[in-house]
């Protein structure tokens, strides 16, 4: 503790001399310059801790934090930025105290709730995470896949998981990343015709077919349904037939033909 | 708050008679998310209205109108139902004709822009006609012509010297589209940026040709990918779900489009997951995968190499995200095939070899089994390379930095450039030209000057 002490006033004190990137050398001399003539503004250091943290340079951001924090412990933003930088550098019980205070402040930021989000899951403690999420996805006019994804993630049960994703994709759309976690997890559930039903939503958007095709196929035999795979197979061959002659004849086609060819024809 | 906003605006109006006569376009108008049946038009006013597109295949019959329900300041318009490679005539504005009468008394032109532009040559007191071309249909050649604008947004003479060069060296040809690789408006990427470092700076171009990018690290201080929220997603409208080609990613932060026989992808290397097993990267294979395009052209802001006013050598720099880009995505990229890749946030041109598998740090580099061409230098000074029809993994690319579009490095401290990938390196400002002609790809250098710097074709065969 004594050390993190030390390494933060040390990060203080060289901050302003500091070599930094290019793009924000000239941010850091305007802020340097104007701290040099107003020495307890907080609310500079705390502009100038977040231009360390977007770079991730973590000491030099949390030794002007908790500058900002001794001057000013009620500035605004202040307890967000620290729980960013405590979760972002592996410390979610540190990081816990501070983002809740920041969500109290503001409860209607997102931002504040998903980094509380993340925290809370962190912790181990899911079912406060996934209200966050919620909380913060009712806010929020597009999640991302990524943050849908970040929230099917904490369900332990794959069930709970489809549902969410269920949900994803009624809101997002048929996005592929989200379709594609969902047939993991159907494949995961033994729920073969679910699968194929979620792969053939697939095939029909693609214009190169013969890959999910041969994924379908391959499905079908795990499943022991041998001569739905041979149809299959023969189908991804009628796709590659339908490709441009230069596309079709790429070493990676070929090979897939191939291999295409052996499991089309290979008997039960 | 819509509801709120209809209340203030009905409000207002019914206190202040007269202003609905006295609106006026403060950005715009611009083109995004081109297909080859429909465009997106956007634009801003002073004050609220309703979101008219008038438009038609000649500019005196403007005979088809698509409208944004509501009445808005930023207003986006979907045009559907278009055809392919066809130039159509276009006005914005409530009802521009007979808003224009209206305002002609009171001196005023209805909805019309303060700048006036060099396309927008109607009679005064009519709202301004511009044009688009629809891109033509994905698949079959046409010669198509991008213009490439890294690091743009100074809003300072160097900006402008940089378009008014590409604008005398394009001439009449017309560009097909424009790609912006972040960083598009210094220093923060605010709305107020956006407005004097693009929308000020290419009212003309923005009005006929559409715009896409990506997110660069100053964007990304007014924007989040995770919340798709902020300064930039407002400004932009990107197909999420495919509907301009390419795999359906769901978000703006990074998204695919077809133009020709070209296949273009956006990659978020600031704000999104750029892990082997996130989203973006999960989408980039399978779209990777799924076009049958003849051209795969990558663009995203950090680049894989560089040792211009940032070094990919170096772990802090940018906090990783070279490292990033360079280990996790440029391995599925030349997987999949991708011919060009454009990058920005150094601020200087750098262009590779057409080189495979280098995913180290340049003293890992090694020519003898990276470099697949060093390329062949015509009488003109034009460098070639070959690559086969066929799509072929690792058969090569070229990385391109081009990130001067608003500013160079130092000229008293002049960065590096000597990172041993890149066949040329220059601290100049400038943009860059891509053109395609069926199987042959060329790019070209044009700094500030209007001087080719550097001019390379990949042919296929």
């Amino acid at each position: 503790m004594l050390a993190r002490a030390t390494v933060l006033v040390l990060a203080l004190l060289i901050a302003p001399v500091a070599p930094a990137h290019p793009e924000i050398e000239d941010a850091l001399a305007r802020l340097s310059a104007q701290l040099a003539t107003q020495p307890d503004a907080a609310a500079l250091y705390l502009e100038r801790g977040e231009l360390y943290a977007r770079h991730a340079d973590w000491p030099a951001a949390e030794a002007n934090y908790l500058r900002a924090a001794e001057l000013s412990p009620r500035l605004p933003r202040l307890d967000l930025v620290r729980g960013a930088l405590a979760l972002a550098t592996g410390r979610p019980a540190e990081a816990f105290p501070l983002l809740d205070r920041a969500v109290a402040a503001a409860p209607a930021d997102p931002e504040a709730l998903l980094l509380r989000a993340r925290t809370l899951a962190r912790l181990a403690r899911r079912p406060a995470a996934l209200a966050d999420y919620g909380a913060a996805f009712r806010l929020l006019a597009a999640p991302s896949p990524d943050l849908w994804l970040e929230r099917v993630a904490l369900f332990d049960a794959p069930a709970d998981s489809l549902r969410s994703l269920e949900e994803a994709i009624a809101q997002v759309g048929p996005v592929l990343s989200l379709h594609l976690r969902a047939l993991e997890l159907e494949i995961t559930l033994g729920r073969t015709d679910a699968a194929l039903a979620r792969l053939d939503l697939l095939i029909a958007g693609s214009e190169r077919r013969e890959l999910w095709l041969k994924r379908r196929g391959d499905l079908l035999l795990a499943a022991r349904r041998p001569a739905e795979a041979r149809a299959t197979y023969t189908a991804a061959l009628a796709a590659i037939a339908t490709l441009p002659s230069w596309l079709a004849g790429s070493p990676e086609i070929a090979a897939l033909s191939r291999d295409l060819n052996r499991l089309a024809t290979t008997p039960p | 708050m819509l509801t709120l906003r209809r209340l203030a605006f009905t409000l207002t109006a019914l206190a202040l008679p007269g202003l609905d006569a006295a609106t006026a376009i403060t950005r715009g108008p611009y083109l995004q998310s081109a297909t080859p049946t429909s465009m997106v038009v956007r634009w801003r006013t002073d004050n609220t209205e309703a979101s008219v597109v008038r438009y038609g295949l000649t500019r005196t019959e403007l005979t088809s109108t698509a409208r944004a329900e509501g009445i808005n300041s930023e207003h986006i318009v979907h045009l559907s139902k278009l055809t392919p490679n066809t130039r159509y005539f276009y006005t914005t504005g409530a009802e521009p004709a007979a808003k224009a009468g209206a305002a002609a008394g009171t001196g005023k032109a209805a909805s019309a822009p303060k700048a006036a532009s060099a396309e927008a040559e109607d009679a005064p007191g009519k709202a301004p006609i511009s044009s688009f071309v629809t891109p033509p249909l994905p698949g079959p050649a046409q010669p198509t012509r991008v213009w490439v604008l890294g690091d743009p947004g100074t809003k300072n003479e160097t900006q402008r010297a940089v378009r008014d060069a590409y604008q005398k060296f394009t001439g009449t040809r017309g560009t097909d589209l424009a790609l912006l690789l972040g960083d598009n408006a210094y220093p923060d990427g605010t709305d107020t940026d956006y407005q004097k470092a693009i929308f000020d700076i290419y009212p003309e171009t923005l009005r006929s040709v559409p715009f896409w990018s990506c997110l660069g690290n100053h964007d990304g201080k007014s924007a989040n990918s995770i919340t798709q929220s902020g300064v930039y997603y407002n400004i932009f409208t990107f197909p999420t779900l495919g509907q301009a080609g390419g795999v359906a990613s769901g978000t703006e932060a990074y998204y695919s489009f077809d133009h020709a026989n070209i296949h273009f992808i956006s990659l978020d290397s600031h704000d999104s997951d750029r892990g082997l097993t996130g989203a973006m990267m999960t989408w980039l294979k399978a779209d990777l995968a799924a076009t049958t395009r003849d051209w795969i052209v990558a663009f995203f802001h950090h680049p894989t190499y560089t040792k211009g006013t940032h070094d990919s050598d170096k772990d802090s720099d940018s906090a990783g995200r070279m490292n990033e880009m360079r280990q996790n995505v440029l391995p599925v990229l030349e997987a999949g095939g991708v011919d060009l890749i454009l990058t920005g946030h150094s601020h200087v041109y750098e262009r590779s070899f057409l080189l495979d598998a280098h995913y180290g740090k340049s003293p890992t580099f090694d020519a003898a089994t990276m470099v697949k061409q060093k390329g062949e230098v015509r009488a003109d000074g034009t460098v070639t390379y070959r690559k086969p029809r066929a799509r072929t993994p690792h058969t090569g690319d070229i990385n391109v930095v081009t990130g001067s579009a608003g500013h160079a490095g130092s000229t008293t401290k002049p960065p590096k450039l000597d990172h041993p990938a890149f066949y040329i390196a220059l601290n100049e400002a400038g943009s860059s030209v891509v053109d395609v002609d069926g199987l042959s790809l060329t790019l070209t250098f044009l700094n500030d000057k209007g001087v080719t710097r550097d001019r390379f074709t990949i042919t296929k065969e």
